[in-house]
C-alpha cells in the first residue's frame, strides 16, 4: 500500500514537472532555440499582395527553422498612430516596412535600430550595388543607415485615351497644353481633371512644384514654400485649372478611392496616381494610359517620389535574427511584383526585368518617371524626420483643399508656410 | 489627562466596531469595487493627462514641465478658435435640431395611430446602427454628384451640390447626420416624459376651453421642462465630444471647416505627436463641458 502510494506520488510529481516544463516552454531543446519575430508589413497592393508576402515569410520560416517570423498586414489608415502607439506601449514589432520617412522619424524618437552593420556587409559582398543609384544613401540620417530600401513609389499623370480621342485632343506634353486639354475635355458632366482632398491630393501640389523645378526646401533645409517663385507658379497653374472649371468640383472632399472611382468611371480625363493603378481598373484598364512627363513653363520635368523601406526596431530582443530576415526578405521579395502585383517599383535593379515583364506601361514608368523623381525634401539632399509630419500632419492637405476650392494661392500659402515652419522649429 | 488619553483609542475602536456591527459599512463595501474601477479607469488617466498638459511630452517620452505654455499657445492659435467656432455651431444646431425633431416625433408616437409600434422601433434605427456603418453609408449618399442626394436634387431640376467640398455644405451635412444619429434618444426620452403627464391636467385645460395649441404650450411644455433641460445639456455634452461624425465623414475638412475640439486634440496628439497640447485641448474642452455638467446636476437635484 505504502509503495503504491509512493509510486502514485512519484507519477503525480513527474506529470506535474512535465506540465510545468511544457508551460514554461522548456520541454525541448528545439523550441528553446527558436527565435520568434514579429514582422509588420504595410499593405502595398491588392489582396494578392498580402498572399504573396505571406508566402515569402513561410518560405523564410521553412528555410530558417531556428527563426520563426509572424506576418501581420497593417492598413494605411492611421498608420502613424499604429506605429507610435506600438512603440510607446512597448509592443513594437521586430521589423516593419513603412512609409518613406517613417524610419527616420521613428529613429529620431529613439525607436529604430540602424542597419549599419548589415549594410557594411552588403557593401563588402557587392549586394548593395544591386540597389537603384542613391536610394540606400537617401535613407542615411545622422550618419546611420536607418533602413533598407525595397520599393520606390512615384506619382505620375494618367489619362483616358478614349475621352481624349472623342474630344480630338492629343496627349499634352506641356503644362499649357494640359490646361487647354483639360478645359476642352470638361463638358456634359465630365471634367478634365479629378483630384482628392486627402494625402493623395496633396501629391498634386508636391508633384506640380517639383515638376516646375521648385521644392519646399533649399539646399540648407530652409523652408522655401512661398519664397520660391517656382512653387507659387505651380500652385497658380493648379489654381488656374480650378478657375477654368476643369477640376472636378467634388475633388476637395474626395478620398483617393473616390478619385480613382471617378477616373475609372470615365468622369474625368486626367488623374495623378501611383504606378500600376490601372491594374485596379477592371474592364477599363486598357483605356488608361500613362502621360509622358510634362514640361513646366521653364522646360523642367519632375515629380514626387519616395524610397519605401524596411526597418528594424530597437525593441527587438533578437537583432541578429531580425537582420537575417531583413536581408533574406530583401533578396527574395521578387514575388511581391510577379505574384503580388504591388504598385511599387523595385529598389533592386535585378528585379526590374521580371517586375516589368509583359507590362509596357510599367516599363514606361520605370524608364521615364523614376529618373525624374524627387523627394519631399528637395532641394535638400537627403531626408529628415520632420518630413513625415509635414506630409502626414494635415497642413498640405488643407492647402490642397483650399487650392481646389478656389481659394487664391496668396491667401492659402501663408497659413501653410507658418504651420510647416512650426513643425520644422520643433 | 493620562486616563483620557488611554481610553480614547479604546472608545474609538468600540464605536467603529459598533458602526461596523450595525451594518453601516455594507454600502461602502458594496461601493468599493466600483470606486476602485473608477479610480483605475478614470481618475488615474485623468490626473496623468492633467500632468501631461503642463509638459512638452510626446507619445514616446515624458517631456519637461512647461507651465501654462500649452494653454497659452492654444488660446493664441487659429486652429483652436476655428475648432471652438465649429464646436459651438455643431452643438447648438444639433441640440435645436434634435429637440425639434425628437419632440415632434414623440408627440406623434404618443398619439393613437396605426402601426405605432412599428414606427417606434423603426425610428430607433439611426441610434442602433453602428456609427461607422451609418456614417460611411451617409458619405456614399452625399459625396458625389451621382450620389442619392444629388440624384434627387437633379430629379427636381436642381444642380448637384458637392456637399463635402464646400465648407458651409460640409458643416451642414455633418450637423444633419449628427441630428439623424441623435434624435431617437431625444424622442424616446421625451416620449417617456409625455406618457408621465397626468391626463387630468389636459381634461382641466379642456374644461377651461384651452385649444390643443394652448394645452401644448401651457401644459405639455411646462411638464416636460426639467427633462428637456437635462436632455439638451446631455446632447450638448455629446455633441462637443463627438469624434465619429466629423472624423468618418470629412476628417475635419475641407480646409478644417468641420474640425471640432476632439478632432483637434486627436490631431495634436497623434498627427503632430504633441501630447502636451493634445492634453491641454482636452482639459479646455472639459472646463467648457463642466459648466454644462454643473447646470445639469443642479437641475437634476432640483427636480
Amino acid at each position: 500500500m505504502k509503495s503504491k502510494m509512493a509510486v502514485r506520488r512519484r507519477t503525480t510529481l513527474a506529470f506535474a514537472l512535465l506540465a510545468a516544463t511544457s508551460v514554461l516552454g522548456i520541454s525541448g531543446s528545439a523550441s528553446a532555440e527558436t527565435v520568434k519575430l514579429q514582422f509588420w508589413d504595410m499593405i502595398w497592393g491588392q489582396p494578392e499582395y498580402i498572399k504573396a508576402a505571406q508566402k515569402i515569410v513561410q518560405d523564410f520560416n521553412k528555410e530558417h527553422p531556428e527563426i520563426q517570423v509572424e506576418y501581420r498586414s497593417i492598413p494605411w489608415s492611421n498608420w502613424y498612430q499604429t506605429f507610435v502607439t506600438a512603440v510607446s506601449s512597448g509592443s513594437a514589432p521586430d521589423i516593419s516596412t513603412g512609409a518613406g520617412y517613417q524610419a527616420v522619424q521613428l529613429y529620431k524618437m529613439g525607436a529604430i535600430r540602424p542597419l549599419d552593420g548589415m549594410i557594411e556587409k552588403m557593401k563588402a559582398d557587392g549586394d548593395l550595388n544591386d540597389f537603384a543609384p542613391g536610394t540606400v544613401e537617401t535613407l542615411r540620417f545622422d550618419n546611420h543607415y536607418v533602413s533598407l530600401p525595397w520599393g520606390l513609389d512615384i506619382r505620375l499623370w494618367y489619362y483616358r485615351p478614349s475621352l481624349l480621342k472623342a474630344a480630338g485632343v492629343e496627349p499634352p506634353k506641356t503644362w499649357e497644353e494640359f490646361r487647354a486639354a483639360a478645359k476642352k475635355l470638361t463638358a456634359d458632366g465630365k471634367y478634365g481633371v479629378v483630384a482628392s482632398g486627402d494625402t493623395g491630393g496633396s501629391h498634386y501640389v508636391l508633384s506640380s512644384m517639383l515638376n516646375n523645378g521648385g521644392g519646399m526646401f533649399d539646399a540648407d533645409r530652409k523652408l522655401t514654400l512661398s519664397s520660391n517663385d517656382r512653387n507659387v507658379e505651380a500652385l497658380e497653374w493648379l489654381s488656374g485649372i480650378v478657375a477654368d472649371g476643369s477640376m472636378h468640383p467634388a475633388s476637395p472632399g474626395y478620398s483617393a478611392d473616390d478619385r480613382r472611382a471617378t477616373f475609372f468611371r470615365g468622369e474625368a480625363a486626367f488623374s495623378l496616381d501611383s504606378p500600376n493603378i490601372y491594374k485596379q481598373a477592371g474592364a477599363v484598364s486598357d483605356d488608361i494610359a500613362v502621360l509622358p512627363p510634362m514640361q513646366g513653363p521653364h522646360g523642367d520635368t519632375g515629380t514626387i517620389f519616395w524610397v519605401n523601406n524596411i526597418m528594424m526596431y530597437k525593441q527587438t530582443k533578437n537583432p541578429e535574427a531580425a537582420e537575417t530576415f531583413v536581408r533574406w526578405w530583401s533578396q527574395n521579395e521578387l514575388p511581391l511584383w510577379t505574384e503580388g502585383h504591388t504598385g511599387q517599383i523595385p529598389a533592386r535593379q535585378s528585379f526590374l526585368k521580371d517586375a516589368v515583364a509583359g507590362d509596357d506601361r510599367y516599363k514606361y514608368i520605370v524608364d521615364n518617371y523614376i529618373p525624374i523623381g524627387k523627394t519631399t525634401a528637395t532641394a535638400y539632399k537627403g531626408i529628415f524626420p520632420a518630413l513625415s509630419e509635414v506630409e502626414g500632419e494635415g497642413v498640405l492637405q488643407t492647402l490642397t483643399q483650399q487650392i481646389f476650392q478656389g481659394v487664391p494661392v496668396k491667401d492659402a500659402l501663408p497659413q501653410a508656410e507658418s504651420r510647416i515652419q512650426e513643425i520644422l522649429n520643433k | 489627562m493620562s486616563l483620557v488619553a488611554e481610553r480614547a483609542p479604546y472608545a474609538g475602536r468600540s464605536s467603529v466596531r459598533q458602526w461596523w456591527n450595525n451594518g453601516n459599512a455594507l454600502p461602502y463595501l458594496l461601493l468599493l469595487p466600483s470606486a476602485v474601477v473608477i479610480g483605475v479607469v478614470i481618475l488615474i488617466p485623468f490626473f496623468e493627462a492633467l500632468q501631461y498638459s503642463f509638459t512638452n511630452s510626446s507619445l514616446l517620452e515624458v517631456g519637461k514641465f512647461v507651465g501654462l505654455d500649452n494653454y497659452t499657445k492654444l488660446l493664441s492659435s487659429k486652429d483652436f478658435w476655428n475648432a471652438f467656432r465649429f464646436s459651438v455651431i455643431f452643438a447648438l444646431a444639433n441640440v435645436i435640431g434634435c429637440y425639434i425633431l425628437g419632440l415632434g416625433l414623440a408627440l406623434l408616437m404618443n398619439m393613437e395611430m396605426p402601426f405605432r409600434g412599428f414606427f417606434r422601433v423603426a425610428l430607433l434605427l439611426p441610434w442602433i446602427i453602428p456609427s461607422v456603418v451609418s456614417i460611411v453609408s451617409w458619405r456614399w449618399m452625399v459625396a458625389d454628384h451621382n450620389a442619392v442626394f444629388n440624384q434627387i436634387i437633379q430629379l427636381f431640376g436642381g444642380r448637384p451640390i458637392f456637399f463635402l467640398s464646400n465648407n458651409d455644405w460640409a458643416q451642414f451635412i455633418v450637423v444633419l447626420i449628427k441630428i439623424w444619429r441623435s434624435f431617437p434618444f431625444m424622442m424616446l426620452s421625451l416620449l417617456a416624459a409625455l406618457q408621465g403627464i397626468d391626463r387630468s391636467l389636459y381634461e382641466a385645460a379642456a374644461l377651461d376651453g384651452a385649444t390643443k395649441w394652448k394645452a401644448f404650450w401651457h401644459v405639455t411644455l411646462p411638464q416636460i421642462r426639467d427633462v428637456s433641460i437635462v436632455l439638451c445639456l446631455l446632447m450638448t455634452i455629446w455633441s462637443v465630444n463627438d469624434f465619429d461624425t466629423p472624423f468618418l465623414l470629412t476628417q475635419g475638412g475641407p480646409a478644417n471647416s468641420t474640425e471640432n475640439f476632439v478632432l483637434l486634440a486627436y490631431k495634436y496628439t497623434f498627427a503632430r505627436n504633441d501630447l502636451g497640447t493634445g492634453a491641454a485641448i482636452s482639459f479646455v474642452t472639459l472646463i467648457i463641458l463642466m459648466v454644462f455638467i454643473v447646470i445639469m446636476l443642479r437641475r437634476q437635484r432640483e427636480a
